[in-house]
């Protein structure tokens, strides 16, 4: 007995790592490489239409960046669109994950409504709001016509601002239903004693958010925030279908800059670079993020 | 009996129910007018769709715009014809690629997954951390040296060099939902069958895959959906109709100054069908995976 239990650790051991072999050779050879290669391709000056010049060059292209206007100009973008995407989810998940924590009738069909735009392709996305945001047939200036609320039709992509916003509030559209998940999730764990308990106390609709609700949904809101904060920050199909960066780089976010300059200029050396600063904001965030779910003990094997 | 009528002391208004069907309402509304829109557009005449004041209910419904795909009209061949001859192509593609990620995930992912449900073993924290990191790394970061890859081994424009690429990227999604539901999998179902001398491959194949086949299931169309849905390494990756997913071929439309409008809304209705029949077909498994995982990316 005591032979056989000494054993079994042992063979769990290698049959584990036997078992995760597979997985991890692949992830070996398309991640792991290509990543460590990216970034020898960032030290470089490598652009595909000019093979022979290729050369060696250390951080110069990093050194670019901090004079390089198209890249701080998207960096710029990024930022903001983070900020303003992520503020609308965060509000829009909220009320909506609180209005399917109750019980009424309809809520399944609502339930499945929200799953809608979380299976629309990014591209799909980027190309029905420009048939609804379009200046001359638009179902937006239709529907606000109609209403009364506009007099004429608007051009609602041309101006820096419009554009902005409303690329902001395309890709919402989108990412909106996953956090709605997260957060229905975390309020489906919080205890109805809880809420009772507070009632008895006679505290009002918004104490009982404030003191019940809001303390428990701290961990799901975080993981909305990281998670929705790593895609925000890399959105890219929604934007390059709605307004391709434009007008001007007013909607040209990192990700776009990045892949204009690797597919349009071929410039290999310094998209790589710009990728691996989108990577080194991306794994900060990510090391919080995994953190997080570490302390939370959600981490458990 | 006399009939009880509850009469209320002093009728409230039921602000609460009220506000809630409101928000019931608005949401709704909201998640759903947008996709209304561009599927009536696909029941259009291109006449109708661009009229102003619009058309809110296709007045003279029509599948010319479908048909199109299969033989395009003069109209339509001069306008975007390239890409409305790639399209049904396109969704070929996809269907082909989408299955086989699904499929070789899952068959990566199981092994993996098993082991972190049922062995205790030394690094198992480190591994499963290793595969979130990974799933962490953005896109853009890797599809230089993919794309260099891809051109080496002459796998550009290839169904390969985007099952591999999307492989990558479902994966330690694939592996975090399938360990959660390994774990429910009762362990007394292996032990009774290693009892009765089954082999361990024999007791997976037999015993243990059918009882957790809920959960690979809803893994396989995770991954189906991951890959139906990328763009932008397809957009590297492929160039001609015999690779190119249909998320290239709907960006095209977009990008193509004089598409027709109800043209482009039925290739986006065409590329949202397939996804969203599975997430509706699954949703109770894919909301648990979701929550469970949070690992969405």
């Amino acid at each position: 007995m005591a032979v056989l239990a000494e054993r079994r650790p042992l063979g769990d051991n290698a049959k584990a790592w036997a078992l995760n072999a597979p997985a991890m050779i692949v992830i070996a050879l398309l991640v792991a490489y290509p990543i460590a290669y990216s970034f020898w391709v960032s030290l470089q000056k490598n652009n595909l239409k000019r093979p022979r010049a290729k050369e060696f060059i250390g951080f110069a292209n990093y050194q670019a960046l901090l004079s390089d206007h198209a890249f701080l100009s998207a960096l710029k973008v990024s930022a903001l669109f983070v900020v303003v995407v992520l503020g609308l989810t965060v509000v829009l998940a909220l009320i909506l994950a609180l209005v399917l924590n109750e019980q009424f009738r309809g809520r399944g069909l609502l339930l499945s409504l929200a799953l809608l735009p979380w299976a629309m392709p990014g591209v799909v996305n980027g190309l029905m709001w420009r048939t609804i945001f379009d200046a001359k047939t638009g179902a937006l200036n239709g529907l606000l016509t109609q209403l009364g609320l506009i007099d004429e039709y608007h051009a609602w992509l041309t101006s820096g601002t419009g554009a902005f916003l409303f690329t902001a509030l395309a890709q919402v559209w989108n990412t909106l239903p996953f956090s709605v998940i997260i957060l229905l999730a975390g309020l489906s764990t919080i205890p109805s004693e809880l809420y009772d308990a507070a009632t008895v106390d006679r505290a009002g609709a918004v104490q009982r958010f404030v003191q019940v609700t809001l303390p428990w949904l701290l961990h799901p809101l975080l993981i909305v925030l990281i998670l929705e904060t790593m895609n925000a920050f890399r959105a890219f199909d929604t934007i390059y279908v709605l307004t391709g960066g434009g007008p001007g780089d007013a909607t040209t976010t990192i990700a776009l800059l990045d892949v204009q300059t690797v597919l349009t200029f071929t410039d290999f050396g310094l998209g790589s670079a710009y990728a691996w600063v989108i990577t080194a904001i991306t794994l900060l965030i990510s090391v919080g993020y995994i953190g997080l779910l570490y302390r939370k003990g959600n981490f458990e094997v | 009996m006399s009939t009880l009528v509850k009469v209320p002391l002093r009728y409230r208004i039921p602000w609460k129910k009220i506000v809630l069907y409101v928000l019931a309402v608005a949401f709704a509304l909201y998640l759903v007018l947008p996709f209304y829109w561009i599927v009536a557009m696909s029941f259009m005449h291109e006449v109708d769709a661009i009229s102003v004041p619009p058309h809110w209910i296709p007045v003279h419904p029509t599948l010319e715009n479908y048909l199109g795909f299969l033989h395009p009209n003069e109209a339509q061949q001069l306008v975007g014809g390239r890409a409305i001859d790639e399209t049904p192509y396109s969704l070929r593609n996809s269907l082909i690629v989408a299955t086989s990620t699904a499929i070789l995930n899952l068959v990566l992912a199981t092994f993996a997954a098993y082991s972190f449900s049922r062995l205790k073993f030394r690094g198992s924290q480190v591994l499963l951390m290793l595969y979130l990191l990974t799933r962490m790394v953005p896109g853009i970061a890797i599809i230089i040296p993919f794309y260099l890859l891809m051109r080496t081994f002459g796998l550009l424009d290839t169904y390969l060099a985007l099952i591999l690429s999307y492989t990558t990227f479902a994966l330690p999604i694939t592996i975090w939902i399938l360990k959660d539901f390994f774990r429910s999998v009762p362990r007394e179902l292996e032990e009774a069958a290693r009892v009765d001398r089954c082999g361990w491959f024999r007791t997976m194949w037999s015993v243990f895959l059918p009882v957790a086949a809920p959960g690979l299931v809803a893994a396989a169309v995770f991954a189906f959906m991951t890959a139906w849905n990328e763009f932008m390494f397809a957009l590297f990756l492929t160039s001609t109709k015999a690779a190119k997913t249909i998320p290239v071929v709907a960006a095209n439309f977009a990008t193509d100054f004089n598409t027709q409008f109800t043209v482009m809304a039925s290739a986006g209705v065409l590329a949202v069908v397939p996804p969203l029949v599975l997430a509706l077909l699954f949703q109770r498994k894919l909301v648990q995976g979701m929550a469970a995982g949070s690992v969405k990316g």
